[in-house]
């Protein structure tokens, strides 16, 4: 009896060879390591979508999916829908490492600025897509937005987000404070606020910041970026950033601003207790406003355009394709673009189920535009809206943008908070938003 | 336990057992020569793949520019040039003193603390002994996230619990806790500082457990009052358990992450008050797209955390 | 005479105080510890508005129920639950058993580089986990693994921590004279292994096991930096995700924290001395 082993018939003990069973067990180890080769095979006959995407307008493209299925019907459309911000993170990964990529992604504006620089994404001016022939189809501004130094077209628009400004004229009135006295300069706008606030109690804004941002926006020069010219020169130097500081600095000088930070509990709660009297934001606003955000102040708000002829973007989603992804569904996947964006029936059907302001030029002299909105008191804001939109500048993406305007808040931040001078504060935000320009 | 055992060797095993060495083997069963390699193959290939090889990576990376969405072949040599962007970027200057001042209001306190607290509970209690010291230990074994997400409701401006605490005690302008940069810090110490005392409460209590009694007897027949034997017998007692805790809260106070990340929700705070370096280079890689950038920073972070701990050894290790 | 008396009488009180106010400090400690816990429960029954009203709640709600109903809507709730115990249980099967073959062969045997490797694994404790975030995704990556529980709880089975207290546990707990016993016996080294370092292990193989579940269960930046899509979250991330949207359902993510809170705390309860014990064996006698 030797380990307790039974022996065969020639006194070998039973069983596999041991280096077989090792050589076996790696090999099991290593297939199930690696990702598997046998993936699905594309059949002649279906052909499979993929496109990534987040709220809300993943509920516009599954609400698009059957007429697509009916002008494609052997295409299987799946729509993986992340939120916002890991959706973002997950493209980024997906690109960097070309695997997991869909065949179509929808990119907030933010962040086409920083897949501008890189080479990640589709050149749709190219054919088959050749899509500067449609450039004339859209808005102005958002159809550039989209479009690099090179003059490559990376995304396509599908939908727009017009700055606007929203008030409450209940309390307006209480103060005996006109529209005209809120627009017509950015001065007027916050003399306005004082007597807003000595009147009602109310607060003019949620936050300085937000006069910054808007402020920043006008005057930019054809060419320019936000915070970048074409060189990657900083331009925190110039008129349009101090005259933002400065109105910021007053307008919290005079205590007009709730100090809350956006879609924060306290944010919200100050428009739904009325302790917030106007706010610069983009048009969609209105719908979050009326649907969850404070629905019992329906009907106290109206729209007019931005003080002192400002006219500004907030918001925007346009639709990518990835260059690695697989090339067979390339042209599949810029059907579904052209089926999105040029056409009037989806664009104007996302307008009116979801909000979706549309990037599409030839919809705006649907009837929709006049209708009326309850949340307004009746007033026909979308043409506002439009009006805004035609006018809106388009403005330069730069990498560091995302980095630049944090910079820029922290210090606004200091000038607001700590006294900090004005051109100090510039002069800091300009050095160090250079020393990044070119990496 | 005394001194370790005498490892086997191949040989000695053969030496101990002669009779193995006519006797045949099964082919499954593990001779002693392999037994090493097989049984510590499994963690080795893992440690390898998941260990060393990122490791090597990430220096290899420091080196190199690098835009990611282009893909892995975008990858350019630029020498130094990560590690000079770095030390001269304010931001991340900035992250080091945020990390430094974290770490030691964290930190210190936790082991001010967590002596006397463990010291009175060795001397004096003895019934509820492990329920108290669950008490205090508790907070360490949640996660991190759900203990910022309590943080931050509790913390709320407006409408947190504390803020109401103290509303009914004074009545000035309520404190902006998360957003404002003089009290982000603050908070966040807090935060570590409760999540990690118990531990080192749990620990010192170990420790205290081997002095010898009779040091303490011999002590008070010599009249030796109860701080002077805290300061000859218990503190020395304790040393290689300070060492020990001391380190542990060097190395985690210079690698805090996901406190700050959570209660700034990912951004860093106002004037970036909340992010320390390991936040810092996680923001510079995912949120700047700067991987190289981020690899330059990890290990000159990864410099600082071996000299500090190196002089921690150096004043708290046994002058032998 | 009499000053003497009343000396000592005013010593003891004067002591007494001083153990009533160490009790009383050493107690408010241990209160200020638990008092978030008892929040963290009452707000899990809370709603939304309660939660932000003023002043805020004290004492329970009776709004659970329709906090635990918002949490599975918004989030695959369940399915987060099950990954995260998925991912635990199969992290603590691994690590216990790569760690402890690992820790006898360090242990029990000599080879070629064995100190080295034993210094170089040692080293990595000292290291940051963060220099690893960005070159382990790309692993991660390169493998396929990215979205899937593997890319979990695979790389940790190869803790130092844990093989460190596995050999520790090894050269304390086994005696040298068994295995030899086993060895004359004819019993090959995995059998001894097997069949007699593993239970003697038993009590290293629970903490090993309890510190493992736990730091899994807790863990949020592997998650973070490698799953992708919601499906497949662990729980601390799923809760993130309720944060983070413009609308954030206060009452249903302090539910759902509650929730991913409780089962560790009722290990804990189970496993306290255990877990303790262990954990400080390392520090104080090494």
């Amino acid at each position: 009896m030797q380990d307790g082993r039974p022996a065969g018939p020639d006194g070998q003990p039973v069983g596999p060879n041991r280096r077989a069973c090792l050589a076996g067990a790696a090999g099991l180890a290593a297939s199930w390591a690696l990702p598997g080769s046998a993936a699905w095979a594309a059949s002649e006959a279906r052909q499979h979508l993929t496109i990534a995407a987040y709220p809300a307008v993943d509920k516009v493209i599954k609400a698009a999916l059957p007429a697509f299925q009916a002008l494609h019907p052997n295409v299987e459309v799946q729509v993986i829908s992340r939120e916002f911000a890991d959706h973002h993170t997950a493209m980024t990964t997906a690109l960097t490492t070309a695997s997991n990529l869909p065949n179509l992604m929808t990119l907030e504006v933010d962040y086409l600025g920083r897949f501008a620089r890189g080479i990640g994404l589709e050149d749709l001016t190219q054919p088959p897509y050749n899509a500067l022939q449609y450039r004339d189809r859209f808005v102005q501004y958002a159809f550039d937005q989209a479009t690099d130094k090179t003059g490559a077209v990376l995304a396509i628009p599908t939908d727009i987000g017009a700055g606007t400004l929203l008030y409450r004229a209940d309390l307006m009135a209480k103060a005996g404070v006109t529209e005209a006295d809120l627009t017509s300069s950015w001065e007027s706008y916050v003399a306005a606020g004082l007597r807003v606030r000595a009147a009602t109690g109310a607060y003019l804004l949620p936050n300085a910041r937000d006069i910054k941002d808007i402020v920043i926006r006008t005057g930019i020069q054809p060419g320019e970026g936000l915070f970048y010219d074409k060189q990657s020169k900083a331009l925190i130097n110039t008129h349009r950033f101090h005259r933002a500081f400065e109105l910021s600095l007053k307008v919290r000088q005079n205590k007009l601003d709730a100090q809350v930070r956006p879609w924060s509990s306290d944010w919200a709660e100050g428009f739904r207790r009325g302790a917030i009297s106007t706010q610069m934001v983009g048009a969609w606003m209105a719908g979050h406003l009326n649907n969850w955000l404070a629905p019992t102040t329906r009907g106290l708000w109206r729209s007019a355009q931005l003080p002192e002829g400002a006219y500004a973007a907030s918001g925007g989603t346009f639709y990518a394709i990835p260059r690695r992804s697989a090339p067979e569904m390339k042209p599949v996947a810029w059907e579904f673009i052209r089926m999105m964006t040029l056409s009037r029936e989806q664009q104007l059907g996302a307008f009116k189920a979801l909000d979706a302001f549309p990037a599409l030029l030839e919809t705006y002299d649907d009837p929709f535009f006049e209708q009326p909105i309850e949340f307004l008191g009746g007033q026909p804001g979308r043409l506002l809206w439009r009006e805004a939109a035609r006018r809106i500048k388009a403005v330069q993406v730069h990498k560091q943008d995302h980095f630049a305007s944090e910079v820029v808040n922290t210090e606004l931040d200091k000038v607001l908070d700590q006294g900090k001078s004005i051109e100090q504060a510039l002069a800091d935000a300009q050095r160090l938003i250079q020393s990044r320009a070119l990496r | 336990m005394s001194q370790p055992l005498p490892a086997v060797s191949a040989t000695t095993a053969a030496a101990v057992s002669p009779s193995t060495k006519s006797r045949r083997r099964t082919r499954l069963q593990l001779s002693t020569r392999w037994a090493p390699y097989v049984l510590l193959g499994p963690f080795l290939v893992l440690f390898v793949v998941f260990g060393l090889y990122p490791l090597l990576f990430s220096l290899y990376l420091a080196f190199q520019s690098w835009e990611p969405t282009s893909g892995l072949h975008a990858m350019q040599f630029v020498g130094f040039d990560n590690f000079a962007f770095a030390l001269q970027d304010e931001w991340f200057w900035k992250s080091l003193s945020n990390t430094g001042w974290l770490a030691l209001a964290s930190g210190v306190p936790q082991h001010l603390v967590a002596i006397p607290v463990a010291c009175f509970i060795h001397a004096r209690i003895k019934r509820f002994r492990n329920l108290l010291v669950g008490a205090y230990f508790v907070p360490y074994i949640t996660s991190t996230v759900a203990i910022a997400i309590l943080f931050t409701s509790l913390f709320s401006t407006d409408y947190g619990l504390i803020n109401s605490g103290l509303r009914a005690i004074w009545n000035g302008e309520p404190i902006d806790w998360l957003n404002k940069p003089g009290t982000i810090k603050p908070t966040i110490a807090l935060l570590v500082f409760w999540r990690y005392v118990g531990f080192n409460v749990v620990l010192y209590l170990a420790a205290l457990q081997t002095i010898p009694a009779d040091l303490y007897e011999a002590a008070t027949i010599d009249g030796a009052k109860a701080w002077q034997q805290f300061r000859y017998i218990t503190l020395p007692s304790l040393r290689p358990a300070i060492l020990f805790g001391v380190t542990l809260s060097v190395i985690g106070g210079l690698q805090l992450f996901e406190e700050p990340f959570i209660l700034t929700n990912g951004k860093g705070g106002s004037d970036q008050a909340g992010m320390t370096t390991a936040f810092y280079l996680f923001r510079m890689a995912f949120d700047f797209n700067d991987f190289g950038a981020a690899s330059a920073m990890s290990w000159l972070l990864f410099a600082v955390v071996a000299v500090l701990t190196w002089a921690t050894h150096k004043a708290l290790g046994r002058r032998t | 005479m009499a000053h003497t008396a009343v000396a000592t009488l005013s010593n003891r009180t004067s002591q007494r105080l001083n153990a009533w106010t160490a009790y009383v400090a050493v107690g408010i400690g241990a209160l200020v510890m638990l008092t978030p816990f008892y929040f963290l429960f009452v707000f899990a029954t809370q709603s939304r508005q309660e939660l932000f009203s003023l002043p805020p709640p004290l004492f329970f709600g009776n709004d659970l129920a329709a906090n635990v109903h918002i949490l599975t809507e918004r989030i695959p709730f369940l399915r987060n639950l099950g990954w995260s115990v998925y991912v635990a249980l199969a992290s603590t099967a691994l690590t216990l058993l790569f760690c402890s073959m690992g820790g006898t062969a360090f242990a029990l045997y000599e080879f070629r580089f064995k100190k080295q490797l034993f210094a170089v694994v040692m080293g990595t404790m000292l290291l940051p986990s963060f220099m690893t975030i960005i070159p382990n995704f790309m692993v991660m990556d390169a493998l396929g693994w990215i979205d899937q529980p593997r890319a979990l709880y695979v790389p940790g089975a190869a803790g130092a921590f844990g093989i460190f207290l596995m050999r520790q546990s090894v050269i304390a707990a086994i005696p040298r004279e068994l295995i030899e016993a086993a060895r004359m016996d004819g019993c090959g080294e995995f059998a001894i292994y097997w069949r007699i370092v593993l239970p003697l292990l038993k009590p290293a193989l629970g903490t090993l096991g309890l510190a493992t579940f736990i730091a899994s269960w807790n863990n949020f930046i592997g998650p973070l930096v490698v799953m992708r899509s919601p499906d497949m979250y662990t729980l601390p991330l799923a809760l993130r995700t309720l944060q983070s949207p413009v609308d954030t359902e206060w009452g249903a993510l302090m539910a759902g924290t509650a929730i991913a809170t409780l089962p560790l705390l009722v290990l804990f309860a189970l496993a306290s001395r255990q877990l303790i014990a262990g954990l400080t064996a390392g520090a104080v006698k090494s």
